[in-house]
């Protein structure tokens, strides 16, 4: 008689997908201070054929719930959840609208959506509401976190970094970038403003707003986006010192088991400041890329691609960190696989 | 707090990582049954062969080599209209089609192989009578080694207790294929006149559909074990390793409670699961749920349900018109122009559509994607009948209308 395990078959990340997140319902978080223009953006995309059939999530902060009120009208579905910041008590409001939207859609008390856009309230730290895609079993099973777009304020974006660290992390952590109010900013400041965040930030790509609303596809699926989810610019020199971008490639494929001990000893060491980590991982007998997502010290499931997108197949992990710097992380990797015996 | 707000009506059709390339109508004869397979002609045209799900046509030729634009090569007539040719399978240039009659008694009943290697003239070969007393024929066929017909059928010599129980498994060999010789059967036992066994324990009113054969999936990776839906008997795997003996190991039956009508039962060898489906009959919701189930099979003697796959809302589709529930899966056709998965399952529900199912997990079966199309022109009942899928090597998916819609042919996106 077999072990219970035979019954999960011989792969060890389950079904090959056809691209990450596949199968599940893709969820788009919209970040940005208030007033940036969040839910302009958004109710311009559900307005577009493409933006049919997408739930979206508003996170009412403060007692009015004025973008709920702007959204209620575009939209084909709209979930509030109170409480205020959707970062920190309302975390659990959060999971709880996503699980009910996944059970209301199975029983047709909503229609069968594709898609949901969360609207963050503008004072949102992303960290923790990426790493609850990580947490919850439920949600998981659901729902894959397709981006995080971070909406800038063109015009105030300067007088905002000054005032608010919480900027800046929106703006590290974005997967798209996208300026709101270019065509009444200054152009100088425009230009200076896409050089900060472009440092700030050199993996995720900068989209004018005013180009989204005509086509939103951007800010549902960075698939329409040219660049490759993962490219990166050569390395550029941050900006702000609190935190830095790099990236690490490897041509040899890992042992699984070698790749996630040096993850844990990352994690373990200084989780608190991985803000992120994503990529691909060429994984010894796997014939696609393993997907891989942390957010500080959590990891999302990893995923196995049938195939490699594009190029030859090597892991390249990109880094978004607390200051930790490109050399002290390849020089853990370069530890832990000369100890395994498998340095290059 | 959460609330919802805002839900217009929605129209009936519904696509989740499904992508529709195209739609064949089948020249106004798109009431398909479930018989899909796929030729690899001498020229290299690839032809989908489709059975009809009712007079007058019998089966159709549908040249799928750019699945964009699928073009008729070849659409047959019945000789009688009280007869159907539900099921169909090729296996090389020969095609084994099923005639099933209205009625016990009529003719012609039987099986009929065809020469496709000319597939704009298929070109009969052989007809083996099933017709008798109390047969209707044969329902359903699995041919895919070029030997042996695996059938649930009737036969001249088979007097049923019940005329529900009718239709039993059949072995027939096909190598001379101008000769198709029986070689082996079995039976529910009790279910044949002159049988010592006691006659089955009838489902109660209403709830009787019969104890009889479905379908006789035999695979290379076991050529020596039949996996037989038996419709109200549940479904049983037979020890084949005689084919004039063929002897039941297991039988998993889960009606009552349940409504019968166990339909298909295909092996995931590699994982020792068992994926069983369960047909929906009756319109309305009036027998849901019908169920895709997953079953333990390490131990093959005592297969165990550990879940069921999430099955469409009885509250949206059951007042839609027809159908809801489970009925066929792509079956891994041991044939090179089948695709292969044992972590996706692609099952139909009629007016719930093609449903795509992420086994991975197979005590968490998670719904990957639908394609549920708006109710065809024409359609009967007002809602689509999704009746059967197969999908090729190349991943393209086909999937029919019971009644009119033709053929669907999709990709996936998952």
């Amino acid at each position: 008689m077999r072990d219970p395990a035979a019954l999960f078959g011989s792969r060890p990340f389950g079904r090959a997908l056809s691209r990450p997140g596949a199968g599940r319902i893709p969820v788009t978080v919209v970040t940005g201070f208030l007033g940036a223009g969040k839910t302009t953006l958004i109710r311009a995309a559900l307005a577009h054929p493409s933006g049919a059939r997408t739930a979206v999530i508003v996170n009412e902060f403060g007692e009015a719930g004025i973008d709920d009120v702007l959204l209620r009208t575009s939209s084909e579905q709209v979930a509030l959840i109170g409480n205020g910041c959707i970062c920190c008590a309302a975390k659990t409001d959060l999971h709880r609208a996503l699980r009910n939207l996944a059970a209301e859609r199975e029983t047709g008390l909503v229609p069968p959506f594709d898609r949901v856009v969360v609207e963050t309230s503008g004072v949102s730290e992303p960290g923790p509401l990426i790493q609850s895609f990580a947490t919850d079993r439920t949600v998981a099973t659901h729902y894959a976190l397709e981006g995080l777009v971070t909406v800038v304020d063109a015009v105030l974006a300067a007088r905002t970094r000054e005032m608010a660290p919480t900027f800046t992390e929106q703006v590290v952590l974005a997967d798209r970038i996208l300026l709101s109010k270019t065509d009444i900013a200054a152009p100088g400041v425009v230009a200076d403003l896409r050089l900060h965040l472009a440092a700030l930030n050199p993996e995720a790509p900068i989209l004018d707003a005013a180009e989204m609303r005509a086509d939103p596809t951007a800010l549902f699926s960075g698939r329409a986006l040219k660049r490759a989810p993962f490219h990166c610019d050569a390395p550029t020199a941050p900006a702000d010192s609190l935190y830095d971008t790099f990236s690490l490639e490897f041509d040899a494929p890992f042992d699984w088991p070698v790749f996630t001990r040096i993850m844990d000893t990352l994690t373990g060491l200084r989780g608190d400041d991985l803000l992120r980590v994503k990529g691909f991982v060429q994984v010894s007998g796997c014939p696609g890329p393993v997907v891989v997502h942390y957010v500080q010290h959590l990891s999302a499931p990893p995923e196995e691609l049938t195939a490699w997108p594009e190029g030859t197949p090597r892991t390249r992990l990109v880094f978004i960190t607390r200051g930790l710097g490109r050399a002290r992380i390849a020089a853990v990797f370069a530890a832990v696989l000369a100890l395994a015996g498998l340095a290059p | 707090m959460l609330t919802t707000q805002d839900r217009p009506a929605e129209g009936q059709g519904s696509t989740r990582n499904f992508k529709l390339i195209a739609q064949h109508e089948m020249g106004g004869f798109g009431g398909m049954g479930e018989g899909m397979s796929i030729q690899i002609a001498k020229d290299g045209r690839r032809i989908l062969w489709l059975a009809h799900e009712s007079a007058p046509k019998n089966f159709t030729g549908l040249d799928v080599t750019d699945p964009k634009n699928p073009k008729i090569v070849v659409q047959t007539d019945l000789p009688v209209a009280h007869m159907r040719s539900n099921s169909l399978e090729v296996s090389g240039d020969i095609m084994a089609v099923a005639y099933q009659t209205q009625k016990q008694g009529m003719q012609p009943a039987g099986m009929e192989l065809f020469d496709i290697s000319v597939p704009e003239n298929p070109r009969s070969i052989s007809f083996m009578d099933a017709s008798g007393p109390t047969s209707r024929g044969v329902h359903q066929l699995w041919f895919c080694d070029g030997e042996y017909v695996h059938m649930a059928a009737g036969a001249p010599d088979f007097a049923a207790r019940n005329p529900k129980d009718d239709q039993f498994y059949r072995i027939i060999d096909v190598k001379n294929p101008s000769k198709p010789t029986e070689v082996g059967r079995w039976w529910l036992p009790g279910t044949r006149e002159g049988d010592t066994d006691a006659p089955p324990v009838r489902h109660e009113a209403g709830k009787d559909f019969g104890f009889r054969a479905h379908n006789t999936n035999v695979y290379p990776q076991r050529p020596d074990r039949c996996y037989l839906g038996y419709l109200d008997a549940g479904m049983i795997i037979m020890d084949i390793s005689d084919k004039t003996a063929p002897k039941p190991i297991c039988r998993w039956d889960n009606s009552p409670p349940y409504w019968g009508f166990t339909h298909t039962v295909l092996p995931l060898f590699d994982r020792d699961l068992l994926v069983v489906t369960d047909e929906s009959v009756l319109d309305g919701g009036a027998d849901w749920p019908k169920l895709i189930w997953i079953l333990d099979a390490r131990d093959e003697a005592h297969p165990v349900p550990i879940s069921t796959c999430p099955t469409p809302s009885r509250d949206v589709y059951a007042g839609r018109g027809g159908r809801v529930g489970a009925h066929n899966l792509h079956e891994n056709v041991p044939l090179p122009t089948s695709w292969f998965s044992d972590q996706v399952i692609l099952g139909t529900f009629f007016n719930g559509g093609l449903r795509a199912f992420d086994i991975s997990n197979p005590y968490q079966p998670v719904e990957i994607g639908h394609f549920v199309p708006p109710a065809p022109r024409l359609s009967p009942v007002g809602a689509v009948q999704i009746n059967d899928v197969f999908v090729d090597e190349r991943g393209i998916v086909y999937t029919v209308d019971r009644h009119t819609g033709g053929v669907y042919i999709l990709e996936m996106d998952f």
